[in-house]
């Protein structure tokens, strides 16, 4: 099954913040498969941590939630982004794009030396 | 911003952990049956399916645990816990509860009293819009160390001048009026003030308006909230009708609010009228155009962009500009700002010294509390030890333990400061109540607000920590092995200073410091008892008028004094009846400088001595006896001044050649000196003796007014006090508008004048009482506790013949030398520490021989007393039943 990584600290909120961005409303186990299956099956997402991480998010009110009825019309209950959810997800995308692009440059330049 | 969020939503949480619960159940249950239905479809068996989401999900009850510590503060949870055990605890032990919330509250108790006063007078922004940006403005004057008022022209200059201020406005502090209304006629006082001064303080009245910018000399008047509703029954219609000001019709536009009293809030003013109206309510005014006389005080508000350094930076400019343009009177001078409100620069050093002397002695009270306290709870701690034993054996940490006991002895301080602020409610009251020798209207109110409730917080929780430390350590930490073998466990062997004792002694020592304290200010109103004020008060009678403010001319003041002092003698009982325009002790007076021609001008260019106007048979009246030449006759107005002097003046003014006969010269001209008498008193009860020149009042009414009016001193062989109904008739009976006020008996003034050495020996004596009280039950506790913890010793002693006396001298010892070592220590700090309070006491050095030579004779006397009991017990110890129970 190839290498694959565990989800480092503090990203999971950002995947789950780009992933609802990306998808609207979503259930927990929607959300699960769905970042699984973005990282190419190369994550080791254990599912039960992901309940937690989302109440956080809806603590810190980036996200709200509801319940609702799935595609399969199952009674779940969806999650979705607020407005300072989606506040929240360009400052840390920004966040994280500087710092890839720093530590890009920094691996760059140890393999011209 | 995020994390309080989630923070308070937690809180929340613990309200609806129950529900969260079972909402999270429901989706769990969801989200498997989902990823069974999607592992069934990719082909396995219902089973197989379900094991691989659990097993994917990572376990139901582990992802549940997860969930529930966020759903809520988990540690809040606990901290519930733990508090509630912590009340249980403290309700079983109620004895040790009791007497610990009872110490703690004493001292919290006398610290909330004296920071209110902090907060009251130090802390409190003035009650107008925006005080920070307003500023009280004042002139340090060439060579001169404090600070004076503004001249008109000066305030005109620096309103014109000045780019950092939006607007300044300039008041005459206090002028004294007579007001109409409903009761008996009253005189009160209140401000005269340029017309945009409730404009630049950005006060808005309760009711009406403030003054227009017209308005200078018009007769209107803004009334204060309390004075409204005292004398007008608060009437919402007033406004837009006149009243009465010292005989004159002013129309009322506004009411400001109660909480204001003038900007300077130790002042009580109770109405303000425009600056243009003051000549005519106030004699001898200064003209408005004199650049060198300061007479009014000047508030001024910052422009909002504006910093203080740049405020600062211009006002020296200006002063540099003004001191060139006016050399006469200017040069030299600055300018100094400070927010306005505050203490008044002349006073502050000295306030700041009281207050800071007095919080600094309450901080030891209730340090000696927390430290008794604390040693009470090593007892206890030593009671729990097999408690403690058992929960560390079963596994609990001895963090957690530690926290336990801390939580105890914060809620205990918490208790005890609760209890303080109680307390504390009572005895500001009762400072409220004092009275200050002060010649104007004082508003002294201090009461509990905000700031006293944090500082009190502050304290109890910080002294509940503090006291808790220790024992809680100890506590977390008994050897276990012994303690559950029931065991002495926190004593580790071979420790002899042990944490307690040291906590004893620093208790004692700081006992030391307080009592010294106590037993200066109880020499110190021994000190004032027995100055000589050189004046009889007995049997009579003081009350005040003042012509002036309904009207009355000089001719017709002194015809008005004449008759009412005709009809008051008439009176049966009434001895005699003299006339002075202010009683002597009334805290300030008016003084002159003067020089004696031929003998001015070596040293000294001026004598300043308080002026005084009296009636013949003034010095008789109050048993002042005359030394040389005679008593006032009955001087025409209009012929040449006479003056009688005290000794202090003659002495310094003709180094004991006779003064009678020869004249002295006074900023109004001459005058012929006709006797000289005794000194007394003048302003204040501690003063060093002042000069004092005596003239006829008859002579000065018309050419020198009194401001504050003119005082009756009436003279019975009874009780004064009875006469009062019927002097009142009397003047009423002249003019029945006439305010008659400051009616007391010459005692009641004079026990005034006591109120500063009553007051210091009061608070000194509850608090040194308090403090030694608390100490020796400390002391108490660590020999009584010793001596339990010997019992078996002690058997052993006795059972081998050691004799009962042996054995009590053993414990006594211990006693004396704990209270050796803090005397040790405490009576070079109580030394240093009272040189601080020298200019508080009255006539005791702070370095008191009977003071330090008779505190730690007290002090040994009393721990001797304290130990006695304990060792006592000891000495009758039954070494067969103790070894038997052991």
């Amino acid at each position: 099954m190839g290498e694959r990584t565990d989800v480092w600290q503090g990203t999971l909120a950002l995947m789950v913040l780009r992933t609802l961005e990306t998808m609207g409303a979503q259930h927990g186990y929607g959300l699960a498969r769905r970042i699984e299956q973005i990282s190419g099956d190369k994550l080791q997402l254990n599912y039960g941590t992901l309940y937690p991480a989302l109440l956080k998010l809806e603590q810190e009110g980036t996200i709200r939630s509801h319940w609702g009825v799935s595609e399969n019309n199952r009674r779940a209950k969806f999650y979705e982004l607020t407005k300072a959810g989606q506040r929240e997800l360009r400052k840390a995308t920004a966040e994280w794009e500087q710092t890839t692009e720093i530590l890009a440059r920094f691996l760059a330049q140890g393999g011209e030396a | 911003m995020k994390t309080l969020k989630a923070f308070s939503r937690r809180l929340r949480g613990l309200l609806h952990a129950h529900r969260a619960e079972n909402d999270f159940a429901a989706e769990l249950d969801s989200h498997v049956a989902m990823h069974v239905e999607d592992g069934m479809s990719a082909g396995l068996s219902a089973e197989e399916a379900r094991r691989q989401a659990l097993i994917k999900l990572g376990g139901l009850e582990q992802t549940r645990q997860a969930y529930r510590e966020r759903v809520t503060l988990v540690w809040f949870e606990n901290l519930v816990r733990d508090v509630r055990y912590a009340l249980r605890m403290l309700v079983r032990q109620r004895a040790v509860t009791a007497v610990a919330v009872v110490s703690i509250g004493l001292g919290i108790g006398a610290n909330a009293t004296i920071f209110s006063m902090v907060s009251r007078f130090v802390l409190r922004p003035a009650p107008v819009g925006d005080p920070s940006t307003l500023l009280s403005l004042q002139i340090i004057p060439d060579k001169e160390s404090c600070c004076n008022k503004f001249s008109w022209p000066l305030y005109q200059d620096m309103r014109d001048d000045a780019r950092s201020f939006s607007s300044v406005a300039a008041y005459y502090d206090l002028l004294p009026a007579s007001i109409g209304g409903s009761g008996e006629p009253e005189r009160v006082w209140g401000q005269a003030t340029t017309t945009n001064f409730f404009d630049t303080l950005e006060l808005p009245m309760v009711l009406g308006r403030s003054f227009t910018n017209d308005e200078d000399s018009k007769q209107v008047i803004v009334l204060g909230e309390a004075l409204w509703r005292r004398r007008f029954g608060g009437d919402p219609t007033i406004v837009g009708s006149t009243i009465l000001l010292s005989g004159r019709t002013f129309t009322v536009i506004g009411i400001a609010p109660a909480a204001f009293h003038s900007i300077e809030q130790i002042l009580n003013a109770q109405f303000w009228v425009p600056l243009g109206t003051a000549a005519q309510l106030v004699p001898n005014l200064p003209q408005k155009s004199a650049r060198d006389y300061h007479w009014l005080a000047i508030a001024a508000r910052m422009r909002p962009e504006v910093t203080r350094v740049q405020v600062r930076a211009e006002l020296n400019t200006l002063a540099a500009r003004f001191a060139q343009s006016f050399p006469a009177t200017d040069k030299g001078e600055q300018f100094v700002m400070e927010q306005a409100g505050g203490l008044q620069m002349r006073d502050r050093t000295s306030a700041l010294i009281f207050l800071g002397a007095l919080l600094l002695v309450v901080l030891l009270l209730l340090a000696i509390a927390a430290a008794n306290v604390a040693n009470l709870l090593f007892a206890q701690a030593a009671n729990r030890q097999r408690d403690m034993a058992v929960r560390l054996a079963l596994g609990a940490t001895r963090a957690r333990l530690q926290r336990q006991m801390l939580i105890e002895s914060t809620l205990m301080a918490t208790c005890g400061g609760v209890l303080g602020v109680l307390l504390s409610l009572w005895s500001t009251r009762g400072l409220s109540a004092v009275k200050l020798p002060a010649p104007v209207p004082l508003d002294l109110h201090i009461g509990i607000d905000w700031r006293v409730l944090l500082f009190c917080f502050v304290l109890s929780v910080l002294s509940g920590v503090l006291l808790g430390i220790g024992p809680a350590w100890a506590a977390a930490r008994p050897l276990v092995a012994s303690a559950l073998k029931g065991e002495e466990a926190l004593a580790r062997p071979g420790r002899k200073l042990t944490l307690r004792n040291l906590l004893m002694i620093a208790q004692m020592a700081m006992s030391v410091v307080l009592l010294s304290a106590t037993v200066l200010f109880l020499r110190s109103l021994q000190g004032a008892a027995s100055i000589n004020i050189g004046f009889n008060p007995h049997g009579t009678l003081i009350f005040s008028v003042d012509p002036r403010l309904h009207g009355y001319t000089a001719e017709r003041t002194v015809n008005f004094l004449n008759q009412l002092r005709d009809r008051v003698a008439a009176l049966p009982g009434v001895a005699n009846v003299v006339c002075t325009d202010v009683a002597p002790l009334s805290g300030g007076n008016r003084s002159d400088g003067f020089t004696a021609p031929g003998e001015s001008g070596k040293k000294k260019p001026f004598t300043y001595a308080d002026l005084y106007m009296v009636t013949p048979g003034y010095f008789k009246t109050l048993g002042i006896s005359l030394l040389a030449g005679h008593d006032f006759g009955n001087d025409a107005a209009g012929g040449p001044r006479m003056a009688v002097i005290n000794k202090t003046f003659a002495d310094r003014l003709f180094h004991g050649l006779n003064p009678v006969g020869r004249q002295v010269n006074g900023p109004k001209g001459p005058y012929e000196i006709i006797g000289v008498v005794a000194d007394v008193k003048s302003r204040t009860l501690g003063e060093q003796t002042r000069p004092i020149l005596y003239r006829s009042l008859a002579q000065s009414v018309e050419s020198d007014p009194s401001f504050m009016g003119y005082t009756l001193i009436v003279k019975t062989a009874g009780d004064p006090a009875v006469l009062s109904e019927a002097v009142r008739r009397q003047v009423y009976a002249l003019d029945p508008a006439m305010a008659i006020y400051n009616e007391e008996t010459m005692e009641e003034h004079v026990r005034t004048a006591y109120v500063l050495p009553n007051l210091g020996a009061a608070l000194f004596g509850i608090f040194g009482s308090i403090g030694v009280t608390l100490a020796t039950t400390g002391l108490y506790g660590v020999i009584d506790y010793s001596v339990s913890r010997r019992t078996r010793e002690i058997g052993i002693r006795i059972a081998l013949g050691a004799r009962p006396g042996t054995v009590e001298r053993l414990f006594l010892r211990q006693g004396l030398v704990l209270t050796l070592i803090a005397l040790a220590l405490g009576w070079p700090a109580a030394w240093m520490l009272t040189k601080i309070a020298a200019s508080l006491l009255y006539g005791v050095q702070p370095h008191d021989a009977v003071t330090f030579f008779t505190v730690p004779l007290l002090l040994v006397a009393v721990a001797l007393g304290a130990c006695w009991i304990p060792a006592r017990r000891a000495a009758l110890v039954d070494p067969i039943q103790t070894l038997r129970t052991e």
